[in-house]
């Protein structure tokens, strides 16, 4: 029950943030793009430890080597585009909604935790990828930045599509 | 002159070119095996490019990572398994035999190509 409660809130949370963060400039979808991925980190940190389940405890590790490896880029670019990122409603709501998710998944284990995560992860990818198809690949001014949206794009829908088969395979 | 005879590939070509060589230098009646040829895929954008290749036995398929994460090529059946490319590095396959050798990236399911020897 906790467990269903949690997602409804959290499917509720980031639509309304990112509809708030239309027009966002560069800095702040830097600031979004490097929290997307954090949050994203921790949960898969969390996973990595305390999944049952083997492919989902391998769907964390991926998370986590693909996540860290985007904002690598990322940081490598605004680094080089001299943007500072800039911390902003959507960015600050996705911390808070990523802090939750971490600490009630901390209060379940075994199936549970697994399905869990599973489902986060799945509701998560595709409001990040919403968020990337409608406000942060149209905001982005910097060609580059534009760019790089664009290359992880198919990797955020890969991770999605990972997601969903877990999630049916665990329901069985 | 070789260079002339190997660029006219016709018969007609060969003989008219072969009859203005001095013997020593005159092609062979044989045809010339092809030399293998080594073919690339790039991985960008989470995905194979391109996703199907064709080759002949002794060619091989090198695959480039240009994603900021790893990613493998693993066909069925053991086939052929590069295990992690990590951003920036390749992995080369030599094919032997005949077959079509379906593979994905064990990291990302979503991920598919297909290696045709023909």
């Amino acid at each position: 029950m906790k467990l269903q409660v949690f997602v409804v809130a959290g499917s509720l949370f980031l639509p309304v943030s990112f509809a708030a963060a239309q027009g966002v400039n560069d800095a702040q979808i830097a600031s979004i793009v490097v929290t997307a991925n954090q949050v994203d980190i921790d949960a898969g940190n969390l996973a990595k430890s305390k999944a049952k389940n083997e492919e989902v405890k391998k769907f964390a590790q991926t998370m986590v080597t693909d996540h860290t490896g985007v904002n690598k880029s990322a940081t490598d670019l605004v680094t080089k585009l001299k943007v500072t990122p800039q911390d902003n409603e959507t960015s600050q709501s996705l911390k808070s909604g990523g802090e939750k998710n971490v600490a009630a998944l901390k209060g379940l284990k075994g199936a549970a935790f697994d399905k869990a995560y599973i489902d986060h992860e799945v509701a998560y990818h595709q409001q990040v990828l919403d968020a990337v198809d409608k406000t942060l690949i149209p905001s982005a001014s910097n060609a580059e930045l534009k760019a790089l949206l664009v290359k992880v794009r198919p990797a955020f829908v890969a991770h999605l599509e990972h997601a969903k088969t877990l999630q049916a395979s665990l329901g069985k | 002159m070789t260079r002339l005879t190997i660029a006219c590939g016709s018969l007609v070509c060969a003989v008219v070119a072969g009859a203005m060589l001095s013997s020593s230098m005159r092609p062979r009646a044989a045809a010339v095996p092809e030399a293998p040829v080594t073919h690339t895929v790039a991985i960008d954008g989470t995905q194979f490019q391109p996703a199907d290749v064709a080759i002949k036995p002794g060619d091989s398929v090198t695959w480039v990572n240009r994603d900021p994460f790893p990613h493998t090529a693993t066909a069925g059946a053991g086939a052929f398994d590069s295990k992690e490319i990590a951003p920036g590095a390749s992995w080369t396959f030599t094919a032997k035999a005949r077959g079509d050798l379906a593979y994905t990236c064990t990291l990302h399911p979503t991920m598919k190509g297909t290696v045709h020897v023909q």
